[in-house]
């Protein structure tokens, strides 16, 4: 039974992670393997394609654009947590637009950024904000607000409010309540709005293509460009290396994170 | 320490009045208790006294001084809370130095008071600890730690021993009652177990609907109730109330018995209210009354026997342990008079004249 169990279990995880092994594998194969080997086993593993991406032209420049990432998908994530976690306070605790401003923003969610994209871009040309890690970053803290906004309303609506008025009985403000009491308390949360926040302003595509050129491109746009580094057709290797170091980052946030993560999904849960 | 008054306070949510109009005067360093059937305001009471809830009529006033618009951290009162409230991510040095901390005292200071309490409070031992490694009883003392290090000027206890088991509850109820001997302090309880009240209090504040029904100390609730609802709900087991109408030379008791007792002219006694352990159980051919024995609840110290009495309905009466009455028996049950009450038809009790 427990065989059986592994080898369907097994066959469902190859299925599903298929896409990413071909990608691995194709990094790892010379121009000319890829032409005479479709398969996943690499006869002859090269990190020419590797070494291809880390090369720095005057018109590729894979650092940059990692650091673009990092910068943007900081900003984008400790703004919109910034910002979620006194709104948070304010929803949960003070009841302050828990039926209209609370499902307003969430909705953010459901709307397709796509219809932003020109307003912003007018704006933030205006702003002379088009191609700077700053524009892109506060966009993302946009993107993020919603779901950091929600994550953290609940964590705080599960906290009794008996804290809060144990630390008004202690002499602490509001402000001292939230930064003092509420946000050490709500760790798992924060760290959990962060990580989502980190992965989805990395991964972020559509706002990285229109409205940075050069200067502030992000890895997911700035990985396109390797797909034709030399003219001529597609060369998948390069391609695939620039994508597995592009994908890394995230990948590896989210497992160093998983038990923090899972921690706070089930937090409040159960009454501890 | 300082006296607490309340001068027709008042408490409103849109238009439900929650507390109407109430006065209250406690002394310095007196230990009241709040008692009543949830729902009654006793809670909010208590947190409009804190300063945690608003108070939209009347005046509060600690120390002479009027609170009614100020802060709770103005107030100097500290409280302990039902769910304890302990901040989860601070062990419990930090925690009961929470409030000094933000007073600004110097650390110095702080240790030392921390240390001071929790040597009254056996804590010495837990202080490096978090709030999860300890069990719910330690909990509470941290909480009522917490409250020492300030040094307030009176003490609220919001259902402090409510999520504590029977056996630890006990042990805590002495340990309070122990503090508010050494620290002489101003208390205010707030509690539904009339136990509670009983072994705790110097006076007793019986609420019900946002009103004062009676307070008193524990002795005078127990022998003079006010009213039926004070009389039902001190006391344990409940008073019996059994129907009763005046008749010839005192009371008929339904039909079922009669009464010798002089009544002034005016009163219409409806109930007449005895205790459990002021009846007995009699042959049945003695006695008010008499009924059938229904059900028989040993007690180790005691025996309640509950006998059905025709119209005067089921009557609890504390039997001695070795009672020769069985199930089933006709018995016939004496009351003294002397220790019971009488109520009009309204629940007011009738001043006595025996």
């Amino acid at each position: 039974m427990t065989t059986l169990r592994w080898l369907v279990f097994g066959i469902a995880a190859f299925a599903m992670n298929f896409p990413i092994l071909v990608t691995l594998s194709t990094s790892f194969k010379s121009a000319r393997e890829l032409s005479t080997n479709p398969g996943l086993w690499v006869q002859a593993p090269t990190l020419d394609n590797y070494l291809a991406v880390f090369q720095v032209t005057d018109r590729l420049n894979i650092f940059l654009y990692l650091f673009n990432s990092l910068s943007v998908a900081l900003i984008g994530t400790v703004l919109a947590v910034a910002l979620a976690l006194p709104a948070a306070y304010a929803i949960a605790r003070g009841r302050l637009g828990e039926r209209t401003l609370l499902p307003f923003i969430v909705n953010l969610r459901a709307v397709p950024l796509i219809i932003f994209a020109i307003p912003l871009y007018m704006m933030f040309q205006w702003l002379a904000l088009l191609d700077t890690r700053l524009g892109l970053g506060l966009i993302l803290s946009i993107v993020n607000l919603p779901l950091a906004l929600v994550i953290l309303v609940n964590a705080i609506r599960d906290l009794p409010g008996e804290l809060d008025e144990a630390a008004l009985m202690d002499g602490a403000s509001r402000t001292q309540i939230l930064f003092r009491v509420i946000a050490p308390v709500c760790r798992p949360a924060i760290v959990t709005s962060l990580i989502f926040g980190f992965i989805t302003a990395w991964n972020e595509f559509l706002f990285g293509l229109m409205l940075t050129t050069s200067k502030a491109v992000p890895i997911t746009v700035g990985a396109s460009f390797f797909f034709a580094a030399s003219g001529g057709g597609v060369q998948w290797g390069v391609a695939s290396a620039v994508m597995v170091v592009g994908a890394l980052p995230p990948v590896l946030l989210g497992l160093i994170m998983y038990r923090q993560i899972s921690g706070s999904m089930t937090a409040g849960a159960v009454k501890g | 320490m300082a006296p607490i008054s309340l001068k027709k306070a008042g408490k409103q949510y849109g238009n439900l009045e929650i507390i109407r109009e109430l006065d209250l005067d406690i002394a310095d360093g007196e230990f009241v208790v709040i008692v009543g059937p949830s729902g009654c305001g006793k809670s909010t009471l208590l947190r409009m006294i804190a300063g945690l809830e608003e108070t939209t009529s009347g005046q509060i006033l600690i120390d002479g001084r009027d609170v009614t618009a100020a802060s709770p951290v103005e107030r100097k009162l500290a409280m302990v809370f039902q769910s304890y409230a302990l901040y989860p991510h601070m062990t419990v040095r930090r925690n009961m130095g929470f409030g000094l901390t933000l007073a600004k005292l110097p650390a110095e200071r702080i240790r030392e008071k921390v240390e001071a309490a929790a040597e009254t409070l056996k804590l010495t031992h837990l202080l490096e600890r978090y709030p999860k490694e300890l069990s719910g009883g330690q909990r509470q003392r941290v909480a009522i730690g917490r409250a020492i290090v300030r040094e307030p000027v009176g003490f609220l206890f919001d259902e402090p021993l409510s999520n504590l088991d029977a056996a630890l509850r006990v042990d805590m109820r002495l340990e309070i009652a122990r503090l508010h001997r050494t620290l002489g302090a101003t208390m205010i309880y707030v509690t539904h177990d009339q136990v509670e009240a009983m072994t705790l209090a110097d006076r007793i504040v019986v609420m019900k609907e946002g009103r004062i029904m009676q307070q008193g100390t524990p002795q005078a609730l127990y022998e003079t109730p006010a009213n039926l609802f004070v009389a039902q709900f001190i006391g344990s087991p409940k008073m019996n109330l059994l129907p009763c109408l005046p008749g010839a030379g005192g009371l008929d008791l339904s039909g079922e018995g009669s009464i010798q007792l002089p009544l002034s002219g005016r009163a219409a006694p409806a109930h007449l209210g005895a205790r459990p352990e002021h009846l007995s159980l009699v042959s049945p051919d003695s006695g008010h009354c008499r009924g059938t024995i229904e059900v028989s609840e040993y007690l180790g110290g005691t025996t309640s026997v509950f006998v059905r009495a025709g119209k005067l309905g089921l009557i609890n009466v504390s039997a001695p342990a070795d009672t020769p009455y069985r199930l089933g028996e006709t018995v016939g049950i004496h009351i003294d008079v002397a220790r019971s009450s009488l109520f009009d038809d309204a629940g007011k009790a009738i001043a006595a004249s025996r």
